[in-house]
C-alpha cells in the first residue's frame, strides 16, 4: 500500500478577480445585510400597524425572517451569479474559479464557495453544531423526567424542547450523512470532477445556515407548544415562536429540495466512464435515493407550512373547523412527508454500512441487486403507508386496514437489507474496526426499531401503543440507533479522506460503548413505561411509571457522556490524528485513488470503470 | 519530540476536558433554564379561623382564602400587592393578587372572589357547573346556584389533578358570572375605574396532601383559535394556577 | 447457504442438504440461532404482557395477544441474523492492516434468498393477516353490539376531560362503565386536537373540533381505568388526566342514581 506525503494546504493560490464584489463578500457580509433587511423590515412593517393583534404580529415576524434570508443570501454573494447573467455580463473563469475558493485556506469556508469538498465540510460543521443542540435538549428532557412530578422547567419550557428536540435533530439527521458525504465523498465515488450545480451546492448549505437562527429565534420568541410535528390547529393557536419554526421548515425544504436535485443529477450524469448502475457504490445508490425521494416529501410540509402561516397571518381557516377547514389535512400533509423523511434519514446510513461491509469483511457484497430492489422497495413504499401515523384520528377508519397492508408490507423490503448484511457476514471473519462494530450497532438497533414498528403497525395494538412512550422509543431505534449509528460509522470510515487523518480508535470504542450501551438502556426503559400506559411528549407523569423513567435518564447520560467522547475524538484527530494511509481500509471505490488533500477537481485524468467495487474474496466467482 | 506517553496522557486530559466542558456547559443551560422557570406565581397561605361541621358530620378547621379576577393583571396590582403579576403583559386578564393557594390538608376551605371582567359563551357547556364543591352550589352575590348559563360566564376557576396515584382526586369547577356590557363601561373608557363587581364564595373540602393544577375554561385568550392562545395558552400565573394542600 | 462440494461429483439435493447442515459453521449459527430465538420469545410470552396495562376489555385482550404473537414469529428471524452477526463477531480479524481476503467469494446464492424471501414473505403475510382479523373481529364485534350499547359523549378541552351519558342524562369529571355491556365513545374537541386513551380499554381515538369521532370497546374486567390525552395539547397537555373504572351493573345503576340525585352533575 501506498502512503501518502501530506502536501501542503495552500496550494498555488488562484488568480484573484481585480476589483470583483465577490472577492469582498463573505459569512460577515451576509450576517450584515441579512440583519438589515430583517430588522428594517421588521420596524418599516410595524408602523403603523396594531400589534396587540396577533395576526399583525405574525405577519410582522414572518416576513422579517424571510427578508433575514434573504438579505444573508444577498450578502453573502449567492445572487451575484443569477444577477450577472440577468444583466448580460456572466462571470468571468477567473470569478467562477475564485468561487470554487482554491488556495484560500481557511477563508473559503466562510464564504460561498462552490467546491464540493468545501461544502462537505461545512455541512459536517452544521451536523455537529445540530447534534450539540439538539443532545442539550434531549438532555434536559430526560433530566426532566428523571423523577416524577419535578420541576426542573416549566411546562412551557418543557414542551419547547420537546418540539426544538425534534426538529433539531429531524434536520441534523436528514443532511447528516447525504450533507456532508453526499457532498464530499459521493462525486468522488462516482469519478466525477465536481457536482452537477456547484452554485446550487454551496445555495443549499448557506439556505441551511440562514434557518438556524430564525429556528433558534424561536427559544426568544415564547417556543413552540407542539411537537415538530406542529399539528394544526394548536400550531394556529400558538404563540409568535410558531412563525419561527414554520419559516424554518420553508427554507430548509427549499435547501432540501435543491441538495436533493444537485445530488440526483450528479449521480445520473457525471458517472465515471464504464460506471454502468449496476457497478455504482452501493453509498450512492443509498443516498441518491434518500434524496430523490426528499425532493417529492418535503414540499408537501412546505405546502403544509404555508397554509399554518396563511391560517395564522390572514386567517384563511385551512386547518380551522370553525369555517370549514380541517385538522387532518394538516395532518396528511405532514405524513405524507412524514414517513418517507424516516426512509430519507435511514437509507444513506444503511447504505453507508453496506458499502464498507465488503470492505471489512473482505468478501463480496452479498447479492447487490437485493441491496437496491431493497431500498428501492422500501423508498416505493414508504410513499404509500403515511395514514398509519392517523389510524387513531378518526379522520378515516376504513383506510385502516388498507394502510395496515401497506406498512406491515415495508418489512419486506427491509428484510431484503438484512439479507445482504446477513448473507455478506456468513462465514466471514470481519476485521474489526470502529465502523465494523457500528455495522453491528446498526443491525441491533435496527431490528429492535423494525419489529417494534411491526407492533405499531399493526390497528388493535395500535389502539393501546399509539401517542405513547413506546412509540417514542420505536423510532428513536430506527432514527438515532440505526441511522446515527450508521452516520457516525460513515464519518469514521471516510474520515481519513475528510481530514487526511486516522480517527482515534480507542476514544472511538469507548464512545462506542457509552453510546451503544446508554441508547439502549435508555430506550428498552421506554419502551416499559410506554407499554405500561405513558403517553408521549408529557412534561410530568405518574409514580407507576418513575423506574422506567429513572433507568431511561441514566441511559441519556452515558450517550452523552459518549457523544462528548466522539466529539473529542473528531476534533482531536482531524489536528493531531495519525495520518492516513491513501487507502487505509483497502477499499476498491474511486475516492481512495484521489490524493489528500483533495485538488479542487479531484481527479486529474478521466476515470474508466470496468467492475463495481465489490471484488473481493479469493475464489474467483462463478 | 514528545514521547507517546506523554502524548497519550494529554490526549486523556483533553479527552476528560471536553467530557467536562460538555458536562459544564449541558448543566449551564440547565441551570439557565431552571432559572427561568423560576414559579413567578405569588403564593397565598389560607388562614384558619375555627372550626366547621362538614357535610359529613365530621368537625373540619375552617380555612379562608380571597382573590379577584381581573380584565387585566394592572388592575389585579392595583388592587393587592402583587409586585410581579403583570409579568410583562398587561393587556392580558388575570386572576389576582394571587394565582397559587396554598391551603392545608383536610380542612373546609372557603374561597371568595371579587370578579371584574366581561364574558360570554363557555367553549364547554359543562364548565357552566358548579361541582365538587359543598352541597355542589356556589353562592353568587349572596344567592345559592348549582350552576350558570354557560353563555352569560366570565371565567371559571377549574382545578384538576396532575398524573399521580399517590394523591387524593380533588376536581372543583366553579363558574362566575360576567359583568355586562353596562358595567364594563366605565372601566372600558377607562381602564383605572374597575366595575363594582361579583362576589362569589364557596367552600369545598381539602384531602391529604398534595400538588393540583387549576385553569379557566372561559376562552379568555387572543383570537388566533379558539380563544385559548396567548394568555391562555402559554404561560401559568394568569389564567391558570397551583393549589398546593400541605 | 452455500455448500462447499458443489464441485466435486454432483450430489442430490438430499446429500447437499445433508452435509450442509453437518458443517460446524452451521451447526454454531444453528445453536447461537436457537439460544436467541427462545430469548426473544421468552420475552414475548413473558415480559410483555407483565409490562402491558390491565386488561379490562376485549380490545386490550386482542391487543396483549397481537404483542405476544408478533414477537415469537419474529423471534426466529431475529434469531438468524443475529446468530450469523454474533458468530462473524466471534470470529473477528484483529489487526492494524486489511487482512487477507476472505476464502469466499459468491455474490449470490438463489437458494438463500429463496428461503429468505419465503420466510419474511410468511412472517409479513402472517403479520397482515393476524392484524386484519383482530381489526376486522373488534370492528365487526362494534357493529354488532351496537344496538344494546352504552352511549358516552367525550369532551376534550384544554385541559380537561368531561363525559355525558345521553340515555341516563348525566354530566361526569370521571368515567364509569358497566362491565360486559359494550361502550361506543363519542368523542369530540371544543378547541384543539386530543386523543381520549382510557388506558386499561386499549382504545383511543382524537377529538377533533366540530366532527365527532368514535370508538368502540367492551368492558369485561371490573377495575380502575386511568384516562390521559394522547395528543399533545398544549401548556398542560400532561395532566390532562382523569380516572374512572370499570364496575358492576348494579353499582353503575347507583352510580347513575345518587349523580341524579344532585341534579344529573356529579360532584
Amino acid at each position: 500500500m501506498t502512503t501518502l506525503v501530506h502536501q501542503s494546504e495552500v496550494s498555488s493560490p488562484a488568480p484573484v478577480p481585480a476589483k470583483s464584489l465577490i472577492t469582498k463578500l463573505n459569512i460577515v457580509t451576509g450576517f450584515i445585510v441579512g440583519a438589515i433587511f430583517c430588522w428594517g423590515t421588521y420596524y418599516a412593517l410595524r408602523a403603523g400597524r396594531d400589534m396587540t393583534d396577533t395576526h399583525n404580529v405574525n405577519k410582522v415576524l414572518i416576513i422579517s425572517m424571510f427578508m433575514w434570508s434573504l438579505g444573508f443570501m444577498i450578502g453573502i454573494g449567492a445572487l451575484i451569479g443569477p444577477f450577472r447573467w440577468l444583466i448580460g455580463k456572466d462571470l468571468t473563469p477567473e470569478e467562477e474559479l475564485y468561487m470554487s475558493g482554491e488556495g484560500q485556506g481557511m477563508k473559503r469556508y466562510f464564504k460561498f464557495c462552490t467546491d464540493h469538498k468545501v461544502v462537505g465540510i461545512q455541512y459536517l460543521v452544521a451536523v455537529m453544531v445540530l447534534l450539540g443542540a439538539g443532545g442539550t435538549m434531549a438532555m434536559m428532557i430526560r433530566t426532566n423526567l428523571a423523577r416524577p412530578g419535578s420541576h426542573l422547567v416549566l411546562p412551557q419550557i418543557y414542551n419547547s424542547l420537546v418540539g426544538l428536540h425534534g426538529i433539531t435533530m429531524i434536520i441534523a439527521m436528514i443532511i447528516a450523512l447525504t450533507g456532508p458525504l453526499g457532498n464530499f465523498i459521493l462525486p468522488m465515488m462516482i469519478g466525477a470532477r465536481g457536482e452537477a450545480f456547484p452554485r446550487l451546492n454551496a445555495v443549499s448549505f448557506w439556505l441551511l445556515f440562514t434557518a438556524i437562527p430564525v429556528l433558534c429565534s424561536a427559544w426568544f420568541l415564547g417556543g413552540i407548544p407542539t411537537g415538530w410535528s406542529a399539528y394544526a390547529p394548536l400550531s394556529t393557536q400558538a404563540g409568535p415562536g410558531m412563525n419561527a419554526f414554520l419559516v424554518t421548515i420553508i427554507i430548509f425544504a427549499i435547501s432540501t429540495a435543491v441538495a436533493g436535485t444537485n445530488i440526483t443529477t450528479t449521480v445520473i450524469t457525471m458517472r465515471a466512464k464504464g460506471m454502468r448502475f449496476n457497478r455504482v457504490p452501493i453509498f450512492v445508490i443509498g443516498c441518491t435515493i434518500s434524496v430523490a425521494l426528499a425532493v417529492p416529501a418535503f414540499p408537501t410540509f412546505m405546502a403544509a407550512m404555508v397554509q399554518t402561516g396563511m391560517d395564522r397571518t390572514i386567517s384563511t381557516g385551512f386547518f380551522d373547523a370553525n369555517v370549514g377547514g380541517t385538522g387532518w389535512l394538516y395532518a396528511n400533509l405532514f405524513w405524507i412527508m412524514g414517513h418517507p423523511e424516516v426512509y430519507v434519514i435511514l437509507l444513506p446510513g444503511v447504505a453507508a454500512l453496506l458499502e464498507m461491509l465488503p470492505v471489512f469483511t473482505r468478501k463480496p457484497l452479498f447479492s447487490f441487486p437485493m441491496a437496491v430492489a431493497g431500498m428501492a422497495g422500501i423508498a416505493g413504499m414508504s410513499a404509500l403507508v403515511w395514514a398509519h401515523h392517523m389510524y387513531m384520528s378518526g379522520w378515516m377508519p376504513a383506510l385502516n386496514g388498507p394502510f395496515m397492508v401497506t406498512t406491515e408490507f415495508i418489512s419486506f423490503p427491509t428484510g431484503l437489507l438484512f439479507l445482504v448484511f446477513v448473507g455478506t457476514l456468513w462465514r466471514s471473519r470481519p476485521w474489526l474496526k470502529f465502523p465494523m462494530l457500528c455495522v453491528y450497532a446498526m443491525m441491533w438497533n435496527l431490528l429492535i426499531g423494525g419489529i417494534t414498528g411491526v407492533y405499531v403497525s399493526d390497528v388493535p395494538l395500535d389502539g393501546t401503543l399509539h401517542g405513547s412512550m413506546f412509540v417514542t422509543a420505536h423510532f428513536h431505534y430506527t432514527i438515532m440507533g440505526a441511522a446515527l449509528s450508521g452516520a457516525v460509522g460513515a464519518i469514521a470510515y471516510w474520515f481519513p479522506k475528510l481530514s487526511g487523518r486516522m480517527l482515534n480508535e480507542r476514544a472511538s470504542y469507548i464512545s462506542f460503548w457509552f453510546v451503544q450501551i446508554g441508547l439502549n438502556v435508555l430506550f428498552m426503559g421506554m419502551f416499559l413505561v410506554g407499554a405500561e400506559g405513558q403517553a408521549r411528549r408529557v412534561a410530568n407523569y405518574s409514580e407507576q411509571f418513575a423506574g422506567g423513567n429513572l433507568v431511561s435518564t441514566i441511559g441519556a447520560y452515558s450517550v452523552g457522556v459518549g457523544m462528548l467522547v466522539f466529539l473529542w475524538a473528531i476534533i482531536h484527530s482531524a489536528g493531531k490524528g495519525a495520518i492516513a494511509p491513501a487507502n487505509p481500509w483497502g477499499a476498491k471505490t474511486l475516492e481512495w485513488t484521489v490524493p489528500y488533500p483533495a485538488p479542487v477537481e479531484n481527479f486529474s485524468e478521466e476515470q474508466v470503470v470496468t467492475s463495481d467495487p465489490y471484488g473481493f474474496g479469493k475464489r474467483v466467482s462463478k | 519530540m514528545e514521547t507517546t506517553a506523554q502524548s497519550k496522557s494529554r490526549s486523556l486530559i483533553t479527552g476528560l476536558l471536553t467530557i467536562a466542558l460538555g458536562v459544564l456547559a449541558v448543566t449551564s443551560v440547565g441551570v439557565v433554564l431552571h432559572h427561568s422557570s423560576a414559579d413567578p406565581q405569588p403564593k397565598e397561605y389560607a388562614t384558619i379561623k375555627g372550626t366547621i361541621v362538614g357535610p359529613d358530620g365530621k368537625t373540619y378547621p375552617h380555612a379562608f382564602l380571597k382573590d379577584g379576577v381581573y380584565p387585566d393583571p394592572v388592575s389585579s396590582k392595583a388592587h393587592g400587592t402583587c409586585a410581579t403579576c403583570d409579568g410583562g403583559h398587561p393587556s392580558w386578564p388575570s386572576y389576582g393578587p394571587y394565582t397559587h393557594f396554598v391551603l392545608p390538608a383536610h380542612t373546609y376551605v372557603t374561597i371568595d372572589l371579587v370578579v371584574y371582567d366581561s364574558g360570554g359563551n363557555l367553549n364547554t357547556p359543562y364548565f357552566g357547573n358548579v361541582v365538587g364543591t359543598v352541597a355542589g352550589t356556589a353562592t353568587y352575590d349572596g344567592v345559592t346556584k348549582a350552576n350558570l348559563d354557560p353563555t352569560a360566564v366570565e371565567h371559571t376557576w377549574t382545578l384538576h389533578g396532575v398524573p399521580t396515584t399517590t394523591q387524593d382526586p380533588l376536581f372543583v369547577n366553579v363558574p362566575l358570572p360576567m359583568n355586562t356590557d353596562s358595567e364594563m363601561k366605565a372601566y372600558n373608557d377607562d381602564p383605572t375605574k374597575l366595575p363594582k363587581g361579583h362576589i362569589v364564595e364557596f367552600s369545598f373540602i381539602t384531602g391529604g396532601k398534595g400538588e393540583y393544577l387549576w385553569n379557566c375554561e372561559y376562552p379568555c385568550g387572543d383570537t388566533s383559535y379558539q380563544g385559548f392562545g396567548a394568555v391562555m395558552g402559554s404561560a401559568a400565573g394568569y389564567m391558570g394556577g397551583k393549589v398546593s394542600v400541605i | 447457504m452455500s455448500s462447499d462440494s458443489l464441485e466435486e461429483m454432483k450430489p442430490t439435493p438430499g446429500q447437499r442438504i445433508r452435509s450442509f447442515v453437518q458443517r460446524k459453521d452451521v451447526m454454531q449459527t444453528f445453536v447461537l440461532g436457537i439460544v436467541i430465538t427462545a430469548g426473544f420469545t421468552l420475552m414475548g410470552l413473558y415480559a410483555y404482557p407483565n409490562w402491558m396495562p390491565a386488561v379490562h376489555s376485549k380490545e386490550m385482550h386482542s391487543a396483549r395477544l397481537i404483542m405476544t404473537i408478533f414477537t415469537v414469529l419474529s423471534a426466529p428471524i431475529a434469531g438468524l441474523v443475529l446468530a450469523v452477526a454474533v458468530r462473524a463477531f466471534l470470529n473477528m480479524h484483529h489487526g492494524d492492516t486489511p487482512p487477507p481476503d476472505s476464502e469466499l467469494s459468491e455474490r449470490s446464492n438463489t437458494p438463500a434468498i429463496l428461503v429468505w424471501c419465503f420466510s419474511t414473505g410468511a412472517f409479513v403475510v402472517a403479520a397482515i393477516a393476524i392484524g386484519l382479523l383482530a381489526y376486522n373481529s373488534d370492528t365487526n364485534s362494534a357493529v354488532a353490539d351496537a344496538p344494546d350499547a352504552i352511549t358516552v359523549d367525550v369532551t376534550g378541552a384544554q385541559w380537561a376531560w368531561s363525559f355525558y351519558y345521553p340515555a341516563q342524562n348525566i354530566q361526569t369529571h370521571t368515567l364509569e362503565l358497566p362491565s360486559g355491556q359494550p361502550v361506543d365513545f363519542h368523542v369530540k374537541s371544543v378547541d384543539v386536537n386530543h386523543s381520549f386513551w382510557p388506558v386499561q380499554l386499549g382504545v383511543k381515538v382524537d377529538a377533533n373540533r366540530i366532527v365527532t369521532t368514535t370508538a368502540e370497546t367492551r368492558p369485561t374486567t371490573l377495575g380502575p381505568i386511568d384516562i390521559r390525552c394522547a395528543e399533545l395539547c398544549g401548556l398542560n397537555h400532561a395532566v390532562m388526566e382523569t380516572s374512572g373504572a370499570v364496575v358492576s351493573a348494579s353499582d353503575f345503576a347507583n352510580w347513575v342514581n345518587s349523580i341524579k340525585a344532585s341534579g344529573g352533575v356529579q360532584q
